[in-house]
């Protein structure tokens, strides 16, 4: 009879690359993250927008449905107008999802003191908040720039000849919309839950940050006869960016675009000014 | 200790049982505690602290009685004059010093200001804390946490101390301090109670110690003579001598000697006996025979062993 | 071959306060106990060590890894097991495990099957697919211990593993540290409040005390015994017995419940006691030279240098051996 003995044993094995480690986190909390059917459904319903768009693109460019319905020319216009809508609403429902996952992303690590298991690894501080942005960016930008493109390739299809060339344009204001807006969510969403270290909480505050915000700024723009209130509307920021990326008219009560532009780097810089203050590894003592 | 006029300043449980609903909190327990510190052991979950809370009056027991005294704790108004409580919780009112935590108890209490400001700083000199007495508690050490919880519970002059795991987490600088104070007490007739984890450490310190397993008490009494009555287990005894050998040829020729192991390294031997006080006895004769004797121990007469003889050992999977 | 843990001048501070003060010294023990009391700078030492804080003088090296320049060497080659709960909540033992194998640089797979392997080996392989929120204190030492040794670290630092284990638990981590020293060949650095359980398992100390060294020791070593001063414990007839030791003329004192100390004068020997114990029927449950518990190594080394007053109730919990 041979006798194997197995335990415990030291690892001489090979590692992997220290530059793509940071991809573990991502992959373990995606694997996670649809356990949840609430989400999930949410997930799938916020398709459903983009494929209703991308029939409307279809029947616009058929001209034998067209002729069926007796129109003359098309039914609608896809250019700036088309897009921006189409990103204001997917933007939507990827803030809901930002809000409905990210607190759960950080608070938990934070309530329960893992910070030192992460951090005592050859894994930094850097590589743990892209780890977790790396899943909001990913489930997003499904969300909003993937099916965007998608659009516009459509789009792009339907036209024929020429309309590619004059429009691109468009598509670079699709793609960098959403990834300004998909950064901004996700850092608010990190830095708000390693803030309260409770998710629960955190998605309220980032709930409220938006909603709350967005009354307080009209507020302030009745009672003081100004427009810069609405600077604290976080979402009417983007909305006044993403007309200058889609180039529409700007409406008399908006700010200038430079102005939004600069508070949401501002805000960008205090998201990480607050993830750093928050993600250490140890309490300091007083 | 058995006279009746001590045995009126006892603790009393009388076949009592605490069940939370389904969940078991101690059942069918009768003791009779003495003055002196005791200490309470058990695994997680065991009991310590329902067994606690029913000392304290702070729950009712589901059956059976508890009396401090002979005072029960359906009698809170009395009761509650003999007891003092530590849990083994570190929290606190937010933003309050030492002192004021001590004396809005005293406060609470019932005392008047003046009685409460004396009763406040005798308990915190008691302690040691006078410098930081004026210090937000926040700002304390955990050792002086433990104190002034200590100062708490103290502070009305109960003759019964209850400490939920007093000595966790602290250093062993203030670990000793710690324990003295308990003597002290303890000398002046009070009745120390006290759970821990750490066995040798309760085997050095208590008069006494209560084992709880599952709810239930398994054994009482000092360590050693609970050791003596668990006859299933051979008592097993370390000697260290220059002829290991020798001395082992000569135990085998006696009954009671289960088992006798010389070590490795050939400088002493492990005997298991059922009877130690006839090997004891041998081991005076078979000294004299110049096989070198250096040091005699026994190998599991510590809490350890006895916690393993009557407990178990391997239950960490629970 | 290099040492574990090298200081040379380290200094840390927070803010204005010096917690480290200047720390020099080499350990190379196969396995170093921390100890010191509350704010003596242990917690600050292993967290320069592991690079959460940062030196203001002086530098320190891991495994030959300096501290400044190799902290990713360092804490590739390191596990640490934290004093505080760490844990992530809603995930299984296996896959948390797993998952901190992987952040230390194994594969997918491996880090898998050694997930496995080291929950096992802390005794956890039956509770391994339950949610580390339902785990008991102990239980959640030791997914922390798996955790730690999961990557095969060489160098294990062990941040209080006792606190708030029950005793079979307790005998079971200290049996394990053991262990991994002996059989698996790794350095150990246990930081404790618990004197007993550093003895049990570490054969150096360093002791610091107001963020300097103030002692530093080979146990086996400074564990001298004292061949003239003699420890027992006798049953039976104990005030004769201390007369008629008493009559040899050895200097003896009782020390309560049947304890007695004495030194042994010149032309006595143990057999002498033992003829005297034969006399007076007297069972000697307990004899030994006296020898320095690390209790008495740790509280020399505090008043070496400050001498507070240090009440003697420690004594008393000196009783084992």
């Amino acid at each position: 009879m041979a006798i194997y003995k197995r335990g415990y044993r030291t690892y001489s094995g090979p590692l992997t690359r220290e530059r793509w480690r940071f991809l573990v986190l991502t992959r373990y909390a995606w694997r996670t993250i649809f356990q949840s059917r609430l989400l999930t459904a949410f997930f799938v319903f916020s398709f459903f927008y983009p494929l209703g768009a991308l029939l409307a693109i279809y029947l616009n460019g058929n001209a034998t449905i067209l002729s069926l319905l007796h129109q003359s020319s098309e039914l609608l216009v896809v250019g700036n107008k088309f897009f921006s809508v189409f990103i204001a609403v997917q933007g939507t429902f990827a803030f809901f999802i930002a809000a409905f996952i990210g607190p759960g992303l950080v608070a938990p690590d934070l309530a329960n003191g893992a910070l030192p298991l992460y951090l005592g690894r050859p894994f930094s501080r850097a590589d743990y908040v892209l780890g977790k942005m790396m899943v909001l960016f990913g489930l997003l930008s499904f969300v909003t720039w993937l099916p965007g493109l998608l659009l516009f390739a459509a789009q792009a299809g339907v036209a024929g000849h020429g309309w590619i060339w004059d429009n691109l344009w468009l598509a670079r204001a699709i793609f960098l919309g959403s990834l300004i807006w998909i950064l901004i969510l996700s850092l608010l969403a990190l830095a708000l839950s390693a803030w309260v270290k409770w998710k629960v909480a955190a998605a309220a505050l980032m709930l409220g940050i938006f909603f709350l915000g967005a009354g307080f700024g009209q507020a302030i723009n009745l009672i003081l006869r100004t427009k810069q209130g609405t600077l604290t509307d976080i979402g009417n920021l983007m909305r006044v960016v993403w007309h200058d990326l889609f180039r529409i008219e700007r409406h008399a009560f908006d700010f200038p675009p430079t102005e939004a532009w600069i508070m949401l780097i501002l805000i960008c810089c205090g998201c990480l000014a607050l993830l750093a203050k928050k993600l250490r590894p140890h309490e300091v003592v007083r | 200790m058995t006279d009746n006029a001590s045995y009126s300043r006892r603790i009393s449980f009388d076949d009592v049982s605490k069940f939370y609903g389904d969940v078991l909190g101690v059942n069918r327990v009768t003791l009779s505690i003495p003055p002196g510190i005791t200490s309470l052991v058990g695994p997680n979950g065991s009991g310590k602290t329902t067994l606690m809370n029913l000392m304290t009056g702070l729950i009712r027991p589901t059956r059976g009685s508890v009396r401090v005294f002979g005072i029960s704790s359906s009698d809170p108004e009395r009761f509650f004059r003999e007891v003092g409580y530590c849990t083994q919780f570190d929290t606190f009112p937010r933003g309050m010093t030492g002192y004021q935590f001590v004396y809005s108890f005293l406060r609470l209490y019932g005392c008047t200001a003046l009685e409460a400001d004396e009763l406040t700083w005798r308990s915190i000199e008691r302690v040691n804390l006078v410098e930081a007495a004026h210090r937000k508690i926040a700002a304390y050490s955990k050792g002086m946490r433990q104190r002034i919880k200590l100062a708490q519970a103290t502070c009305h002059g109960p003759s019964v101390l209850v400490l939920d795991e007093p000595l966790n987490g602290l250093d062993p600088l203030v670990r000793a301090e710690t324990i003295a104070l308990f003597k002290v007490l303890a000398e002046d007739g009070m009745h120390v109670i006290l759970s821990s984890h750490v066995l040798h450490e309760v085997d050095a310190i208590s008069d006494q110690v209560i084992m709880l397993s599952n709810g239930y008490v398994v054994a009482e009494g000092q360590i050693r003579s609970v050791r003596s009555e668990i006859r299933e287990h051979p008592m097993q005894i370390v000697v260290r001598c220059r002829k290991p050998a020798e001395v082992a040829a000569k135990l085998f020729e006696q009954e009671q000697v289960v088992e006798a192991r010389v070590h490795g390294d050939g400088r002493g031997l492990l005997v298991k006996t059922r009877d130690a006080d006839s090997f004891y006895r041998l081991l005076n004769k078979i000294a004299l025979n110049g096989v070198g004797i250096e040091a005699v121990a026994p190998a599991d007469d510590d809490a350890n062993s006895v916690y393993e003889y009557l407990i178990g050992s391997e239950e960490t999977a629970r | 071959m290099t040492p574990v843990i090298e200081l040379e001048g380290l200094a840390v501070r927070f803010g204005s306060r010096d917690i480290l003060k200047g720390l020099t010294c080499a350990l190379s023990g196969r396995s170093i106990g921390l100890l010191g009391p509350n704010g003596a700078g242990k917690s600050t030492l292993i967290n320069t060590l592991l690079g959460f804080c940062k030196p203001a003088r002086g530098t320190a090296r891991v495994l030959g890894f300096d501290i400044r320049h190799n902290l990713r060497e360092i804490r590739t080659a390191l596990g640490y097991m934290p004093e505080n709960d760490a844990f992530v909540s809603n995930m299984t033992a296996v896959s948390f495990v797993r998952l901190m194998g992987e952040l230390s640089g194994l594969p997918p797979d491996a880090a898998l099957e050694r997930a496995h392997e080291s929950l096992f080996y802390v005794g956890l392989g039956e509770a391994r697919y339950r949610k580390l929120g339902t785990y008991s204190l102990g239980m959640k030492q030791l997914a922390k211990l798996a955790q730690a040794i999961v990557h095969g670290p060489q160098l294990l630092i062990l941040d209080e593993p006792t606190n708030g284990l029950d005793p079979p638990a307790r005998l079971r981590m200290l049996r394990l540290v053991r262990e991994m020293r002996d059989q698996q060949n790794m350095r150990v650095v246990l930081c404790s409040h618990l004197l007993r359980d550093v003895e049990d398992s570490c054969d150096e100390v360093l002791i610091l005390k107001d963020g300097q060294v103030v002692h530093y020791a080979n146990l086996e070593q400074e564990r001298s015994t004292n061949r003239r001063f003699v420890e027992m414990e006798a049953y039976g007839n104990e005030n004769a017995f201390e007369s008629a030791l008493a009559a040899l003329g050895c200097h003896c004192a009782a020390a309560g419940g049947g304890r007695f100390r004495m030194v042994l004068s010149d032309g006595i020997e143990i057999s002498d006691i033992y003829r005297v114990a034969a006399e007076q029927d007297v069972q000697l449950r307990r004899l030994n030279f006296r020898r320095d518990s690390l209790e008495d190594i740790f509280l020399r080394a505090m008043n070496g240098s400050l001498a507070p007053q240090v009440d003697t109730g420690v004594e008393a919990s000196n009783g084992h051996l």
